[in-house]
């Protein structure tokens, strides 16, 4: 009562809780929050893998800070890496294991839940096989804990239908970077952006996404040209020197085009070639069909153009491509991936210091699980079918052969689609959201409904989570130990700085002890294991030999040298930088890269009267993912609360909406309401922009099932939509391709004929 | 397990190899010399937007997230291809004269001999005056602390050569902190460096941030919170103390010429009148009080005579209202006319200096639809419904004769004031400046009914409900007419109410671009 009425008379300033104090590590920070002591810890967000400090009181995370010493981010972190220690403390935290009871979510013991998880599982398998248990994993957990999972999916419950939403974002790059160099593995570091005299940004918004990356590109000292690829000017395209707005989905066209003029022009690095490539006649054969003027009316990107990107390609000192999703969430996304390598290898920009075809990681651990995790291959990068492999990482942890998995199971799509078959029965989702992330979501609900059991696995009640029979609770980012491996191969060390909250486990742990509900599974698998850095220990033996060796690494060292970059070993004490030099051949059978002809294939849902829009999905800084973790700090949240839809002023007008107004979207698979408008010149007419964050509208509603039949990855990126306004509810008329040009032509204006010939082809592929 | 120890034990003396003062929690910056200050450096050719400064910012200071000392602005030009985003990262911008401190009543503001517009939490009594003075929206109200806060360039770390918070976090070094010779920066830079599209002048308040913005930028430039429409705060304790004490002006002034005109034979005033002109002013400045968030230091708002208009405000009505209870006890004790004439007069022309300095607080540039003579010319007008008052109690009184005349003074004056009103409205239509235009949507999309009512209860009140009660009047119907009064009379107060809650709630400030969703972060 007295506290009331000081409050009411401003009696109390609150001075005290706004006060600064000295800290010996970080100088003057506010004494309310001042840490009792600084946990060395790396970033749990993205896969850029910022070295911080988590500030611990009272057994509480209150203060996330960068580490100055780190060599990724060198003491700066993005926004949600600075409210990092806000997002243990969520209030969608799961405190403990749930089970479905009288159609009720209710809080249970770890005995109960996995009582009824491993009995359900058994009773499966005997009646389905084991294969009629799916896993979905993620890119959120640590390495051990990878290895831990993939172990038990792959040998304890025998189903090789386990696949990660890495095949989401990552796939692509998975297996483009296999099918050209013969290992998963990207090639460049960081500091090559510092190295750089040519940095390509194709399909990538760092400044969204990666924002820290813009630490590298600032303190490159040869003021680097920038070349932005995109269909959209994007933050990112803002840094550019040269923005190439091409058409949507058109990239592999264009680095197609671009190794033609390579090629024509006799740009290629003979020498490299010749010692390192093999495949170049038939390259050569194929790009016949991609000549400059092809790929200009493909593209909409100039011939004048083209030539002056593939001779910055050509005539650079070292020239660095960077991509993201842009390039990777494609139904063509492997032989994009190939196509830019292809430009690499022609032109020898690869294993030098700023020099490299290099995939940026979405999440802070994607590459962890492409190494150990037993789902696009083998831990190590051993092939699936590779009778050698298979029994040398048999004997390595002393299993019997026939455990070993001859072929990769389903991948993601794949599964939901036998899920929809009623071929899979069981589903085991960990630390991943389909809910909100996977397309066509109509579609999943529907498969998803058909399931006998749902395990979802988090720390956070996920949408997923809420439509599960069981639930493991999880700990999280700052509870637990282990090691994340960034973009550019760094391994680094993830502390403990808290614990769970009730009685949520490690992802660790929760592994180890659910193994127990098998017979025999864990002393087989797990022989010995308390910690995971008895996964580590074993990884560390699995990965000796291979791309990814981490035979030479200690948690020591990571935390003293601020992560070490694989392979690390005798011969690399401290890592290697790069791939691919001269020290590091490529991992093919016959140690040579592969030139491989791609072929571009148009839109596969292409516009049309009925739904003639392109619709862009992608992020936004402020959220992660689908907002499991961001959405309850304010913060970050108040900043981009719901999503949006950026779109033309052209197409605005016809719509008869402005800024802050409300439109729908359809598309063939659904219709999403009341997402908010903004106009914007970032996007060009006939394509909007949808932030695919939020569940409250739900943009993968409308994205269709189309994947890349190499890597399994969704094509999220282009989804044919019609826009409807309350006061245009039929939506955007589509515009008829003008035909008149050629009357133009006729009479008399020589500088047409490029501009008709482009819409005869947009005739022909209409986009 | 492994328990090494973290690499390095402190991170002050630590230098990373980022070439930029971004990443290092120390900063290397020259010692000032003679005549420099320290200020900020924002290139947005670097910034991308991503926002870290401001989180940053908050998590070095504790401040919830509703509390921004830092924001970013995002604004976009030109046409695709050649669109052009452009983010302003934006915290305080240590001008050299800066309207926070002119403005503060309590002199909580300190210009730091480093240059750093420092605010002293102790004094500061919470009147907000600073927040609709500075034309860059900086500081910003903490309710939960019932003060002001604002941006201090994080001076204790800088004090120990620590970098602040916002240029430690930026990934892009778009923040640096440099020193700025004062008269250098006055003379020629201020223009070409200091200005970045959707902020006030540089020159308006010497605003000391240098700007490096993009070569060949688009004219025009769109606020990404061009399409927020939303109203400012409608002050009610200062919509009533305002127009109580405007119309106590009125009532005195009219006493003032009654008592003038009791020695020509009309009607001479009684203590009641004295008391009666007393009442709205001593009813309304204690309301004002309520608006501030510590109203127990009301007193201390009279500490800034010198350059603040609202501590004059506070002294002079203060003082208006002490004389005005002073003058009761002249008439109740009949002290002799020519003194207390006198005594009136020196009253009166300190309720006019105090009606002056109230509307003179409104005449601030980061206040468009404030800073205009209309806004003088109403505040003296609304004397009018004094008027109104006092004629009121002459009928009733008994004293026709006298409240006809007064009556038709008031009516003319309210004619007056409503044209005034108008006037200002009308302004709006035809002005060009985008705060005023919205000031006209804010009108007419979220008030117009309010602003409707205005204008028939002053219609009502000021002229058809008065102009029934003189008819009354002479056809002898003296009761009627009072209840015809009374009820004008109320119409009035409510039509003037109405006037200054639209008076308050519709301004627009001067306020950087900001966020499509959050706008500039301000309430």
């Amino acid at each position: 009562m007295i506290n009331t009425i000081k409050n009411f008379l401003g009696l109390d300033i609150k001075a005290a809780k706004y006060a600064l104090a000295d800290d010996p590590m970080f100088g003057r920070i506010s004494d309310a929050k001042k840490p009792d002591k600084w946990v060395f810890s790396t970033c749990g967000y993205c896969g850029v893998g910022c070295g911080l400090y988590i500030g611990v009181r009272n057994g509480k995370a209150v203060y996330t800070k960068g580490n100055s010493a780190h060599s990724v981010n060198m003491g700066t972190l993005c926004p949600k890496g600075l409210s990092e220690h806000e997002m243990i403390t969520s209030s969608n935290r799961l405190p403990s294991p749930m089970v479905r009871k009288n159609g009720k979510l209710q809080n249970s013991s770890w005995e109960d839940a996995f009582t009824q998880v491993s009995k359900k599982f058994k009773e499966i398998s005997e009646k389905h096989g084991s294969s009629a248990i799916g896993v979905l994993s993620t890119g959120q957990l640590l390495t051990e804990e990878f290895y831990t999972l993939g172990k038990l999916v792959q040998l304890g419950l025998r189903t090789n239908n386990y696949d990660g939403n890495t095949t989401l974002c990552m796939a692509s790059a998975v297996m483009g970077y296999k099918q050209s160099l013969g290992s998963d593995g990207p090639t460049g570091s960081y500091e090559d952006f510092q190295h750089a005299n040519v940095i390509v940004l194709v399909g990538a918004n760092i400044s969204d996404n990666h924002p820290i990356l813009k630490l590298h590109i600032e303190k490159n000292p040869n003021k680097p040209k920038i070349i932005v690829i995109d269909p959209r000017k994007s933050k990112t395209a803002q840094m550019a020197d040269m923005f190439i707005p091409l058409k949507p989905r058109t990239d592999l066209a264009l680095f197609n085009g671009l190794a033609y003029i390579v090629l024509e022009q006799g740009w290629e690095n003979a020498e490299y070639l010749k010692a390192n490539v093999t495949g170049l006649g038939d390259l050569r054969k194929h790009l016949q069909n991609y000549p400059p003027q092809e790929v200009a009316n493909i593209t909409g990107i100039d011939v004048k153009t083209l030539y002056e990107i593939a001779r910055s390609y050509a005539s650079s000192q070292a020239v660095l491509s960077a991509w993201t999703m842009g390039v990777n969430q494609s139904y063509m996304g492997t032989d994009t991936v190939s196509a830019i390598i292809n430009l690499h290898l022609l032109t020898g920009q690869i294993g030098r210091p700023g020099a490299a075809p290099f995939s940026i990681t979405g999440q802070c651990n994607a590459m962890g699980t492409r190494e150990t995790g037993f789902t696009s291959s083998l831990p190590g990068y051993r092939n699936y079918g590779d009778e050698k492999a298979a029994s040398e990482y048999a004997d390595i942890i002393n299993v019997p052969l026939e455990l070993i998995p001859t072929q990769r199971g389903y991948k993601y799509g794949e599964i939901i689609e036998a899920i929809e078959r009623g071929e899979i029965k069981a589903l085991w989702v960990v630390a991943t959201n389909p809910l909100v992330s996977f397309v066509n979501q109509t579609r999943l609900r529907k498969a998803l409904a058909k399931l006998e059991l749902l395990v979802v696995q988090d720390a956070f009640m996920s949408d997923t989570a809420q439509l599960s029979d069981v639930i493991f609770a999880a700990g999280t980012w700052g509870e637990k130990e282990g090691s994340y491996t960034n973009s550019e191969r760094r391994c680094n060390r993830a502390s403990k700085a808290v614990s769970p909250p009730g009685i949520a486990k490690s992802d660790f742990d929760i592994f180890l002890e659910f193994s127990g509900y098998f017979d025999g599974v864990r002393e087989l698998i797990y022989p010995n294991w308390k910690t995971p850095s008895d996964a580590f220990e074993e990884w560390k033996r699995v990965s000796r030999g291979q791309l990814c060796d981490y035979s030479g690494m200690s948690y020591q060292m990571m935390e003293l040298h601020g992560g070490i970059q694989w392979p690390c070993n005798e011969q690399f004490p401290l890592g290697s930088p790069r791939l691919y030099t001269p020290d590091i051949g490529f991992r093919t059978y016959d140690g040579k890269a592969k030139l491989l002809p791609l072929e571009w294939i148009p839109l596969q849902e292409p516009t049309g009267e009925q739904f003639p829009i392109i619709l862009n999905t992608g992020r936004t800084v402020e959220q992660w993912h689908t907002r499991t973790k961001t959405g309850n700090i304010d913060i970050l949240n108040d900043l981009a609360p719901e999503a949006w839809v950026d779109i033309n002023p052209a197409d605005a007008s016809a719509l008869q909406v402005k800024s802050g107004d409300r439109l729908s979207l359809s598309s063939p698979r659904g219709r999403v309401d009341d997402i908010v408008v903004r106009v914007t010149q970032t996007v060009r007419e006939g394509n909007v922009f949808v932030p695919f964050h939020f569940n409250t509208q739900l943009i993968n509603q409308l994205t269709t099932s189309s994947f890349c039949p190499k890597s399994g990855e969704p094509n999220y990126k282009q989804t044919a939509v019609q826009l409807h306004s309350v006061q245009v509810p039929q939506g955007i008329v589509m515009k008829s391709p003008e035909i008149s040009g050629t009357l133009s032509y006729e009479s008399s204006e020589v500088q047409s004929v490029p501009k008709t010939t482009g819409h005869i082809v947009q005739m022909i592929r209409p986009f | 397990m492994n328990d090494t120890a973290t690499p390095l034990e402190s991170f002050i003396g630590y230098k990373a190899d980022t070439g930029m003062q971004c990443g290092n929690y120390s900063i290397d910056i020259p010692k000032l010399q003679e005549g420099e200050q320290y200020r900020f450096h924002f290139d947005a050719t670097k910034c991308v937007g991503c926002r870290c400064c401001e989180v940053a910012c908050n998590e070095q200071n504790n401040n919830p997230a509703d509390i921004k000392w830092r924001r970013v602005g995002e604004m976009e030009g030109g046409s695709f291809p050649d669109t052009l985003l452009l983010f302003n990262s934006m915290s305080c911008n240590h001008c050299v004269d800066p309207a926070c401190l002119i403005g503060c009543p309590t002199n909580s503001y300190i210009k730091f001999d480093n240059g750093i517009v420092f605010h002293d939490d102790p004094s500061c009594i919470g009147c907000q005056y600073c927040t609709w003075n500075c034309p860059y929206g900086v500081p910003t109200y903490h309710e939960e602390r019932h003060i002001v806060t604002k941006c201090h360039m994080c001076h204790e770390r800088l004090a120990a050569d620590q970098s602040p918070a916002c240029v430690q976090a930026c990934p892009s070094g778009a923040i640096e902190i440099e020193a700025v010779n004062i008269l250098e920066w006055m003379a020629n830079d201020i223009d070409t460096s200091g200005n970045m599209p959707h902020l006030a002048d540089a020159r308006l308040t010497n605003s000391t941030t240098r700007f490096t913005l993009p070569d060949n930028m688009p004219l025009e430039m769109l606020k990404a919170d061009e399409h927020h429409l939303k109203p400012a705060h409608g002050e009610l304790p200062l919509v009533f103390m305002t127009v109580l004490t405007q119309m106590s002006l009125g009532a005195f002034g009219a006493l003032f010429i009654g008592d003038i005109l009791s020695l020509f034979g009309f009607f001479k005033p009684t203590w009641i009148f004295a008391l009666l002109a007393l009442v709205p002013a001593a009813l309304g400045l204690p309301l004002s009080a309520l608006h501030l968030g510590r109203p127990l230091k009301a007193l201390s708002a009279m500490k800034n005579l010198k350059t603040s208009w609202l501590s004059r405000e506070a002294a002079a009505l203060g003082a208006f209202t002490g004389l005005m209870s002073l003058n009761v006890a002249l008439y109740f004790f009949d002290i002799a006319t020519a003194v207390r004439l006198g005594f009136e007069l020196v009253t009166l022309l300190v309720g006019i200096y105090g009606i002056h300095a109230q509307a003179m607080i409104y005449r601030i540039p980061a206040r468009p639809s404030w800073d205009r003579f209309s806004t003088n010319q109403k505040f003296f007008t609304t004397a009018y419904s004094g008027l109104f008052l006092v004629a009121l109690a002459l009928i009733i009184s008994g004293t026709t004769d006298s409240a006809t005349p007064l009556l038709s003074s008031a009516m003319i004056l309210s004619v007056i004031h409503g044209f005034f009103t108008l006037g200002a409205y009308n302004e709006l239509k035809a002005s060009s400046t985008p705060q005023l235009e919205k000031t006209l949507r804010l009108y007419r999309e979220l008030f117009a009914t309010l602003h409707t009512l205005r204008w028939i209860t002053l219609g009502l009140g000021a002229l058809a409900l008065p102009l029934l009660s003189t008819l009354l009047i002479a056809s002898g119907l003296t009761s009627l007419a009072i209840i015809t009064l009374v009820l004008g009379f109320v119409l009035i107060v409510l039509s003037e109410l109405m006037d200054r809650f639209l008076f308050y709630t519709t301004t627009v400030p001067l306020q950087m671009a900001g966020g499509f969703f959050v706008g500039a972060q301000r309430h």
